[in-house]
């Protein structure tokens, strides 16, 4: 079915037709089969000063002779890692063995068929040392189909200065939070001084918000059966509160274009109270040019008025292994070492990737470069997966620009929730 | 027909056919494809694939998300497309007013024009920034929600595509202005003709073809316009950037719908067809094009 994704982007648009061939190129010569196994191992560029993963595929060689690694880079942003594996799974070719696969692809991997089945492979203690939170979308089906590897969780961050010169506590509702944003901004006086950042870009992270808010009201996106906003009154509450939070000026306006890192930097540079985001921006907000630094305190993100508590949204990277490769065992094998404590206690020390391994959030040599490791573990093991469905990135699509209209004032609530509905429907009426 | 043009005709036939497979395998194959996609419900990952008829149309035909891409992408293309035009004809004629540092300003030109638009994004992405940005620190105390606003996110992104594809119109034209005789102006002006009259009378005349084209090449590139929304507002807020084409990728390539995406593809290019048909017409009447 290679001419299937060729065929579409040819009358959408030139570049996205030019990388289909690029990248069908790319795939195209399958290695000769030689003696020495060479397992193509397709992962993100790690960013930061020193990227661990040559260093852990060479012990991995190093331990397994006769076993060749070949890293290859994936494109830089999600959106197109996706759709380079879309093309090159659905194509014919095994071009790889072991793959980085974002945590909410794994059910529709696993569903099409591109995945190899773990279950067996796989000791049966294996995933038990990993946050429930991460095993449960590598798991579909009631089968096994991704390692855990990297972890992401939803944060509150707070300015801790600000908090104590008032005598306050990280607000427990958002109700708190807003009654704090208002006391401290005009205290302070400062116009500059923001109060709460979040991401309400039209992407991925916008439902990634959306979610916490429904989990913090008491509610869900996918009810049991499958329905969309099975609470609409309370869902309505959340993408209201949202509304209400720029209109009263307790976050700017911008919100409505920012993702993570144009958060992260306005609070970096000193400018907000409140931030929602993940915990790599902790890293930064503690490097010795940051104007926050020593300033920036973690806590769970707050709850609604029907919510019994927040919990962040989990994310993060899992490994999978494609399922018409030559080389299974080799390529567990590459997936247990990664996945492993040893590998991964190495990355969370390099690059500050967090672990998925609960165990390692208590590791003495960790805690000690990286303080705040004990509390995210914590607020980790308290996190939610978002939906865990084969059809969670049509649902984030449809719902990006019905949450975004709402934002910025162009629908209700209401009429947003509705829309959304007619379209998923429409969407799934074949799938389920 | 004489032997010898028969001949003549078959080598003449031979020597096309490697251009007409190319052209039947690259690009009537997948429009075919693509056509014949979008009468199917086909979503891989759960492995549906059904003939539908014209039921993706009938969805899309009362869709307001396709409705507002197409809003979006006719706005876009107009807006962007004038400005560029307007834009272009006068850096043009500044251009060959210049005396001094012309070949700076050429190349200076030149660089908007040769950088990816990927990078070109990434750029406006920080001219735009709400706190940081240049354009907002300019503004001062009026600074605006440039990409965060339903009002202001189109109006930004079409700025952007000018900054970038101005340089093209302009070269265009003044590569057009170079081979206009001196003698002409000369004439002119023994004949008493002022600034004015020379413009409306001998280079505005002499540039409308090189216009026509200009406007022919930007009007089939703004229609499908992907990059710049993609990157810097991912189609937002509210959709109020989401071209068709961007709808067009997020249903192929994002939730993996490929009847449905491919029904939208077929839409931008009966769009863009029907659009380059009008023009070839056009062109045609102005005795520019077989």
């Amino acid at each position: 079915m290679r001419h299937l994704s060729l065929a579409a982007p040819l009358i959408v648009s030139a570049p996205l037709l030019l990388s289909t061939l690029l990248l069908l190129a790319a795939c195209e010569p399958a290695p000769p089969r030689s003696e020495p196994v060479t397992l193509v191992f397709k992962h993100a560029r790690i960013l930061g000063p020193s990227d661990p993963l040559p260093g852990l595929v060479r012990e991995f060689e190093a331990r397994h002779p006769g076993v060749r690694v070949k890293s290859e880079s994936l494109p830089w942003n999600t959106d197109e890692q996706h759709q380079f594996y879309v093309i090159n799974l659905e194509g014919g070719s095994p071009a790889f063995d072991v793959m980085m696969l974002d945590v909410i692809w794994v059910p529709e991997f696993a569903q099409a068929r591109w995945l190899l089945d773990l279950t067996e492979l796989l000791p049966r203690a294996e995933l038990a040392a990993h946050f429930p939170a991460a095993v449960e979308p590598a798991t579909w089906g009631g089968r096994v189909w991704a390692m855990p590897w990297i972890m992401n969780v939803g944060l509150l961050y707070y300015r801790a200065d600000l908090l104590a010169r008032y005598g306050l506590r990280p607000p427990e509702t958002y109700e708190a939070l807003v009654a704090q944003v208002k006391r401290i901004q005009a205290a302070e006086g400062d116009a500059r001084l923001d109060g709460f950042l979040w991401q309400g870009k039209q992407y991925e992270g916008l439902i990634v918000n959306l979610l916490e808010g429904l989990w913090a009201n008491g509610t869900r996106l996918l009810g049991e059966d499958g329905r969309l906003f099975p609470d609409p009154a309370r869902a309505e509450e959340v993408l209201g509160f949202l509304r209400r939070l720029i209109d009263t000026g307790v976050s700017p306006p911008w919100v409505t274009a920012a993702d993570e890192e144009l958060s992260r930097r306005a609070f970096g540079d000193g400018r907000a109270i409140f931030l929602r985001n993940w915990p790599y921006a902790m890293d930064l907000f503690e490097l010795p040019e940051s104007r926050v630094r020593g300033k920036v305190g973690i806590a769970p993100l707050p709850r609604h008025a029907h919510g019994a508590r927040g919990s962040g949204a989990t994310g993060g990277a899992h490994l999978g292994v494609d399922r018409r490769t030559r080389h299974p065992e080799a390529a567990v094998a590459l997936v247990r070492f990664l996945a492993g404590a040893a590998a991964q206690k190495t990355m969370a020390a390099g690059v500050a990737l967090n672990p998925t391994r609960t165990a390692l959030y208590r590791d003495a040599d960790l805690v000690r470069s990286h303080p705040s490791l004990p509390l995210i573990g914590a607020l980790t093991a308290a996190a939610r997966p978002r939906p865990v469905t084969p059809y969670y990135l049509m649902l984030s699509s449809t719902l990006q620009p019905e949450v975004s209209a709402v934002l910025v004032k162009v629908k209700t609530p209401a009429e947003a929730i509705a829309q959304a509905r007619r379209t998923v429907g429409y969407m799934l009426r074949d799938v389920r | 027909m004489t032997p010898r043009r028969r001949a003549d005709r078959r080598a003449g036939l031979l020597f096309l056919t490697p251009a007409l497979l190319a052209l039947a395998l690259l690009t009537v194959y997948p429009s075919v494809w693509v056509l014949w996609l979008s009468l199917e419900r086909r979503i891989p990952v759960f492995g549906v694939a059904r003939f539908v008829g014209f039921s993706n149309y009938e969805f899309l035909a009362g869709d307001p998300r396709l409705w507002n891409a197409a809003r979006v992408t006719l706005a876009f293309t107009g807006a962007s497309v004038a400005l560029e035009l307007l834009l272009g004809v006068l850096v043009a004629l500044a251009l060959s007013e210049q005396r001094r540092g012309r070949r700076t300003a050429l190349a200076l030109l030149l660089l908007a024009w040769a950088l990816p638009s990927v990078v070109t994004a990434k750029l406006f992405e920080w001219l735009y920034h709400p706190s940081a940005g240049l354009v907002n620190f300019l503004l001062g105390e009026r600074s605006l929600n440039w990409l965060g606003d339903p009002h202001l996110a189109l109006p930004g992104l079409i700025l952007a595509d000018v900054w970038r594809t101005t340089p093209f119109v302009a070269l265009l034209c003044y590569a057009r202005l170079l081979t206009i005789p001196a003698a002409l102006y000369e004439a002119a002006q023994v004949d008493g003709a002022g600034r004015l009259a020379m413009l409306g009378r001998i280079t505005f005349p002499l540039l409308r073809r090189v216009l026509l084209i200009a406007l022919l090449f930007r009007t089939l590139d703004a229609l499908r316009a992907f990059d710049l929304m993609f990157v810097l507002t991912g189609g937002g807020p509210a959709s109020t950037t989401e071209t068709l084409t961007v709808y067009a990728y997020r249903s192929l390539f994002q939730t993996l719908q490929l009847g449905f995406g491919s029904a939208i593809g077929v839409i931008v290019f009966a769009l863009v067809m029907a659009t380059a048909w009008i023009y070839l017409r056009v062109l045609r009447r102005e005795g520019m094009a077989a």
